[in-house]
């Protein structure tokens, strides 16, 4: 129940059936920490922030896809007698 | 980690500054004279910290139920303890019928930790770099940015 939810307390149950969601701000919250030590001018910070985003979630994505694929399509064929 | 620094100078140790970037993420690179680069590095972890309590509640950190986890947490530094001091106190002593709604279940639980583990982890990497890390050097001045630019 969300209305009876207390922040920082309670868990966000709400949030359970979209959890893959929570990948972006995990991926934006280490882009911004790793960008800090690795960058050197400030003025592509940000720039480089997104784009490091973009690719890890880019690159999780495409694994998934590649997993469910395998699990979906290619076991069934390999447990076919 | 940087490893082409091109200068000649030799690189300090900075055992204050890595003591003072576990205590509170970031504040060893404000101390090297680094603040730019400290304040974006206690943004991102406090970010990651907050989403995991937010998502997780405080029981995303669990010294006794979840020991390997928070193994990684703890390079958060004393943030992480006290999240840890107010789960033991707040939740675990209470019956199960109690704490059934202040723990998380399944992905929220297991991202609510995962947040905060990643905090942790990229925390050991910021400490990692402030050892080697020289005064003053931030974001324009890092070894290496000037000859980059010059030879542009």
């Amino acid at each position: 129940m969300t209305l009876a939810w207390t922040p920082f307390l309670e868990p966000l149950n709400a949030i359970q059936p979209t959890w893959y969601l929570l990948l972006l701000p995990l991926v934006l919250g280490i882009a911004i920490i790793y960008r800090a030590i690795r960058e050197e001018n400030y003025a592509v910070y940000w720039r480089s922030v997104a784009i490091m985003t973009g690719q890890v979630v880019f690159g999780i994505v495409a694994i998934a896809i590649a997993l469910g694929l395998f699990v979906q399509l290619v076991i069934p064929i390999l447990n076919q007698p | 980690m940087k490893s082409n620094h091109t200068n000649q100078e030799p690189v300090s140790f900075n055992g204050a500054a890595i003591v003072l970037a576990w205590l509170f993420p970031g504040v060893g690179h404000i101390s090297i004279g680094q603040k730019r680069r400290g304040l974006l590095i206690m943004s991102g972890v406090l970010f990651l910290v907050l989403c995991g309590v937010l998502v997780g509640g405080i029981d995303a950190v669990d010294h006794k139920n979840d020991g390997l986890w928070f193994m990684a947490q703890v390079w958060c530094g004393p943030i992480v303890i006290a999240v840890d001091l107010l789960n033991q106190s707040l939740i675990a002593p209470l019956p199960v019928d109690e704490k059934a709604t202040l723990v998380g279940l399944s992905h929220v639980n297991e991202m609510g930790t995962l947040f905060i583990a990643m905090a942790g982890l990229m925390n050991f990497v910021i400490i990692l770099d402030v050892i080697q890390a020289k005064k003053g050097d931030d974001f324009e001045l890092r070894s290496g940015s000037k000859e980059r630019r010059a030879q542009q």
